[in-house]
């Protein structure tokens, strides 16, 4: 048996996001100097994905004086409003219910540019006094900090393999080449970690919790064209285009830059549901291409949210590990929040951690449960969490019900809300009955099939979706906004991260939702039914995990994907 | 025999990034520069592999890394580049980008290295890049050696290899893809890489760790320097005229296409 | 009031190249009181090569000593020609040789040195690249010397009477001489992929060595059909990056492709009229080192690859081991 070589340290730590930054800010301003390493799998700290506009009460708790300024791309948030956009293509499948708020909302004559703003920002939703920013840059500008004091190192392009177990205890990590034990293991590796993952795997998820609801986010960052007069800090909520289920976003940072991107969840119970495609429909919609015409992409990113929130929470601690940010629960499903929560919750691991080094108490499940987890639960993470707890079921049943259920949660702190389950996914030639005849959506799904093509963009264009008009510095194919806008790169000498093991279920699946949903085109349909993988494209949202119905999909941490520091 | 190998290095965009030019007062820059992730100039890190590896073979050696760089960015850069090889580092807080002149570059490494303790000048090989992916001259490394007296110079070097006698043996690219071999009598010499004949290091935390504890208290007295000299005046810094048209063909078979093909290379 | 010196080392036989010639045409363009400079072992038939040029003074340092293409005699004796002909302006062609030693010679005269030029104008000003070929600047400067290394291929070479040319020798003193020039090696494979001078560059990319549509790597049949083409066409021999990375893998890959092959990213940027990639996705990094070839086209399975989006004249859509195995049995 070959040895491998062995590293100590008395904290490793996985994943360098919010949380992260969080935690290791608190520790390192603690005074004390216990050895903490980082590794981060992504190949540099700032090349992570989020919108991210948020009210920062814990990033400014532990930045009391932050200024703006300081972090390129942000801004203070001056304008929000919530924005209802109807459908100018008549592509989108809409309740009867839905389509009569339409044909009304027209015939008063409402709408403009075929959009309603709603009178007031729901209060879930605001975000006064918050802030508009790139996480790259944040996460950058809190790396950096961090380096600079010295009391962490923190390694990019060194994914975790799999967390050390022994006897129920975590001991460290793997990485490719050699163990890293520590007496404490901070997992903050997101919502599809492997880490994280094979925590949930091991110990299993608190009993009646469950991860059922996922939404992938895709984004573009864009240089808006001259003369487009938004001011920085404008913040806009949308909802209806261009399905009902697709939630957005516009952000405006300063100098002319906006963050614009979708949400595509789990509960758009579309068997051939993407991202890509929809993100240019969404751009394209009238009151928002009044300012983006003529812009350029200048980034473009895609990630997993976990939108189970608070019901979906694993366990947060044990012997020698915790967990925190966005796998540990956090992200606030309601207020469509997750940065602050994931910040904070580093914070109250970072002060957890600190008292027991100083009382020179081991980092036991009971200790870290009464110096962490109290914390949490005492936070108003937990209780706002608590409040979102059900928000999101109302859309397992559909988008008009799980609207009021939202609206009702917000309004009553949690107390009511509709209750749904997920539904099962339908066959493609189900989904498209009405639009599509059987016979020719099986036709498209093997013509596709043969070429190695997804089947998206043909039945969008079968139903009645336009086809987007590239003009080559907004619009343009998917790989094309690989290489300008996401940058993406497979470092050599790993295997591949994504693997199909079980081929059977490939063999037997409709829709491979995997390829529809894949937002880099890096998985494709392969010659025997089984899904074929292409590093080279891989961008690490994991959306390819929870799209798979039947858990056929391996997702593991590897080095390379998005190279942008603007997302 | 053991060498003190002073490795120089810049930092460039990373190379998947769009870049471009925009002209300020002070003369042209990129835009968004400080946005940009960095990664260590490609050749100056071949030039660091080399120099690792020829230090792990000749026990007693040294390796230091000089690199003139925005010290916040050098310190981001230290996270990816601090893994690969055992060095000591000498940074420099100034400018990166690709619009300075070798003459004031030069003059700012040529200073810095002349400030390492206990370098010995008759094991010292001072190691680059044969040119930047920044400026792309390949002369900083000609200036820096002639301000440090080393007149034994070698660039567009692929391989070095010390002999029993001291001498070393150097490989540099000549035209035709052909290499000229040279042989040395010993140090001082200078040499400006091409991109030698090793792959690029595996990460190796424990490297890291080590490296650190030297790396973040440099970086922290990195002293800010001021590039006398040199600068040309800029009339215009433009991205080249754009696209071709491309023709995309689809429909052709494979016969017809070779015949396409071979038509067009046989033509005019 | 300008003065030019056109310097240049001289070839084994002591002529001048062609990229020497167009050095010498650009000097002479430049319209300033215009003086020569030799330097190599013999230089008296390069001098009889261009006597005509229309030169004030020529001066020239030969000898053994100074055959070698060596840093530290190639700048002492570069250094004394440029002290002694006090020109203002000092052009010679980009080679390895000057590219070694004219940088420390302009900084030893305090002067300043552009390398890489790919065109001189009025000003005088020069057109040289930055970040890898993705963008060209115009500039001048006021610190003279200025030394000019001129890429071949930019300036038309210089054409006119052979004659005399009355040479005047200049004095070097040398430092201690520590570098010995023992000969040139050629790529072990014994298969030269490399020419320059090729009309036509074939460009392999990572995509040869990949798994095919039988799910099996094919790296022999890759290998005979690139090689059996270049021999065909002679055509110079690219790689990219990825490709030229993936020995150090433990990857099937070709086993005549070496680093030296690189186009792009850490490689070359040679010029071609016309440029032919196979399987490779024409991505930046790689595409920058294609600056200066002509007309190019490619042949990719991937129709939404980096050379679809302008960066070829052609995109074929097709399995290049088809095609080039039709391309070789047309141009047998």
């Amino acid at each position: 048996m070959s040895e491998r070589p062995v590293l100590d340290v008395d904290i490793a730590c996985v994943g360098f996001g919010p949380a992260m930054g969080g935690f290791l800010t608190t520790l390192a301003r603690s005074g004390l100097s216990p050895t903490v390493i980082c590794y981060e799998r992504a190949d540099d700290i700032a090349f992570g994905v989020s919108g991210a506009v948020t009210r920062a009460r814990g990033i400014r708790a532990s930045f009391p004086d932050l200024n703006p300024a300081e972090i390129p791309m942000a801004a203070r948030v001056t304008h929000e409003k919530v924005l209802y956009l109807l459908d100018p293509l008549g592509g989108s499948r809409r309740s009867a219910a839905l389509r009569l708020a339409d044909r009304a909302l027209r015939a008063i004559g409402l709408p403009r540019q075929d959009a309603v703003e709603l009178p007031y920002t729901p209060p879930f939703l605001r975000k006064d006094g918050g802030l508009i920013f790139s996480i790259g840059q944040f996460n950058q500008w809190v790396g950096s900090q961090l380096m600079n004091s010295g009391a962490v190192q923190i390694w990019p392009g060194t994914p975790v393999t799999a967390p050390l177990i022994e006897d129920g205890r975590v001991t460290g990590v793997q990485l490719a080449d050699m163990d890293v034990r520590a007496a404490l293991t901070v997992v903050g590796d997101g919502p599809v970690g492997a880490v994280g993952r094979r925590l949930n795997e091991h110990f299993g998820l608190p009993p009646g919790h469950a991860q059922r609801e996922w939404a992938v986010g895709a984004k573009m960052v864009i240089d808006l064209p001259e003369g487009v007069g938004l001011e920085a800090g404008t913040v806009f909520h949308t909802f209806g285009f261009p399905e009902p289920e697709i939630f957005g976003f516009f952000y405006v940072h300063p100098e002319r830059v906006a963050s614009v991107g979708i949400f595509v969840p789990s509960w758009f119970c579309n068997p051939v549901r993407t991202s890509y495609r929809y993100l240019q429909y969404y751009i394209q919609h009238p009151c928002f291409w009044r300012y983006l015409k003529g812009g350029a992409l200048r980034s473009w990113g895609a990630k997993t949210l976990a939108e189970s929130g608070r019901r979906g929470e694993p366990q947060l601690a044990g012997d020698g590990w915790a967990r925190i940010g966005e796998g540990s629960g956090s992200t606030n499903v309601l207020t469509g929040s997750g940065v602050d929560e994931a910040w904070t919750t580093g914070t109250q691991l970072g002060e957890g951690v600190v008292e027991l080094l100083k009382d020179g108490r081991p980092f036991t499940r009971q200790n870290l449960e009464e110096s962490y987890v109290r914390r949490r639960r005492a936070s108003w993470v937990e209780e706002e969490g608590r409040i979102a707890g059900r928000a999101r079921d109302g859309f397992h049943r559909g988008v008009v019900t799980g609207l009021v259920s939202m609206a009702l949660a917000g309004a009553t702190k949690g107390r009511l809300a509709l209750s749904g389950k997920p539904k099962e996914m339908p066959m493609v030639s189900e989904y498209y009955r009405g639009r599509i005849p059987a016979d020719e959506v099986r036709r498209i799904q093997q013509e596709c099939a043969a070429k190695g093509l997804a089947v998206h963009d043909a039945l969008l264009e079968r139903a009645g979706w336009p086809a987007i008009a590239y003009d080559g510095r907004l619009l343009m194919s998917l790989q094309d906004a690989l290489l300008v806008g996401g940058k993406v790169q497979a470092t050599p000498g790993y295997p591949d991260h994504v693997r199909f093991v079980d081929a059977a279920r490939c063999e037997r699946c409709d829709a491979h939702t995997c390829v529809e949903i894949c937002s880099g085109q890096a998985i494709a349909p392969g010659t025997d039914g089984v899904p074929v993988f292409d590093r080279e494209k891989c961008v690490y949202c994991g959306a390819c995990l929870w799209n798979c119905p039947a858990g056929a999909i391996r997702f593991e941490a590897g080095a390379g994907g998005l190279h942008s520091a603007e997302n | 025999m053991y060498y003190h190998i002073v490795v120089c290095g810049g930092i460039v965009p990373d190379p998947l990034q769009t870049l471009e030019p925009v002209m300020g007062p002070g003369g042209p820059s990129l835009k968004n520069e400080s946005m940009l992730p960095a990664v260590l100039d490609p050749w100056a890190a071949h030039a660091l592999y080399e120099a690792a590896n020829l230090a792990r073979n000749c026990a007693g050696s040294r390796v230091w890394l000089v690199s003139l760089a925005p010290k916040a960015k050098l310190q981001q850069v230290m996270m990816t580049v601090a893994q690969k090889a055992p060095f000591e580092l000498v940074p420099v807080d100034g400018p990166s980008g690709g619009f300075t002149d070798p003459v004031g570059v030069s003059g700012a490494l040529a200073g810095a290295i002349q400030t390492i303790a206990g370098l010995e000048r008759e094991r010292l090989l001072v190691f680059g890049g044969w040119e930047s992916a920044t400026r792309g001259a390949g002369a900083t490394m000609q200036m820096a050696g002639e301000r440090l007296g080393i007149l034994e110079q070698f660039q567009g070097v692929d391989a070095l290899s010390p002999r029993e006698d001291g001498t070393f043996e150097i490989l540099e690219r000549i035209e035709g893809g052909k290499h000229q071999v040279s042989v040395c009598a010993g140090p001082p010499a200078l040499i400006g890489w091409a991109t030698g004949s090793l792959g690029e290091p595996r990460n190796n935390p424990q490297t890291g760790m080590a490296n650190m504890r030297t790396i973040m208290p440099a970086l922290q007295k990195a002293r800010a320097a001021s590039l006398a000299g040199g600068a040309p005046q800029f009339l215009s810094v433009a991205l080249p005229a754009q696209q071709r048209a491309t023709r995309v063909v689809k429909d052709l078979s494979s016969d017809e296409i070779a015949r396409e093909i071979a038509a067009w290379i046989k033509g005019d | 009031m300008e003065s030019t010196l056109f310097l240049a080392f001289t070839e084994p036989d002591g002529s001048l190249s062609k990229a020497a010639l167009e050095a010498l045409g650009a000097a002479v363009a430049l319209g300033a009181p215009l003086a020569v400079g030799l330097i190599g072992a013999e230089i008296a038939p390069a001098a009889r090569q261009i006597a005509g040029c229309g030169a004030t003074r020529w001066l020239g340092v030969s000898g053994e000593e100074f055959g070698p293409s060596r840093y530290v005699t190639d700048a002492a004796a570069a250094e004394a020609i440029v002290r002694a002909a006090g020109a203002t302006v000092v052009i010679a062609a980009a080679n390895s040789r000057t590219n070694r030693a004219l940088p420390g010679v302009a900084y030893r005269l305090g002067g300043a040195i552009d390398t890489h030029v790919t065109g001189i104008g009025d000003g005088p000003s020069i057109t040289r690249w930055y970040y890898r070929q993705r963008m060209e600047a115009v500039l001048s400067r006021a610190a003279r010397p200025w030394v000019i290394l001129l890429e071949g291929g930019c300036h038309a070479a210089w054409s006119g009477d052979a004659g005399e040319a009355a040479m005047e020798t200049v004095a070097v003193t040398l430092p201690p001489v520590r570098t010995r020039v023992t000969g040139v090696r050629v790529p072990q494979t014994g298969e030269q992929t490399i020419r320059p001078d090729a009309a036509l560059l074939f460009v392999a990319g990572a995509g040869w060595t990949k798994k095919q549509a039988d799910g099996q790597t094919h790296p022999r049949e890759a290998e005979e059909l690139i090689l059996g083409f270049l021999r065909k066409s002679q055509a110079s021999l690219g790689g990219s990056k990825s490709l030229v990375d993936l020995s150090g893998e433990g990857q099937a890959v070709l086993s005549f492709m070496t680093h030296l092959n690189q186009i792009g990213q850490t490689g070359a940027t040679p010029r071609h009229p016309k440029g032919l990639s196979t399987c490779c996705h024409g991505e930046e990094p790689h595409v920058v080192g294609w600056r200066f070839v002509t007309e190019r086209r490619a042949v990719n399975l991937d129709p939404n690859c980096g050379w679809a989006r302008g960066k070829a004249d052609v995109l074929y859509v097709a399995d290049a081991f088809e095609v080039m195995r039709k391309v070789n049995a047309l141009l047998a």
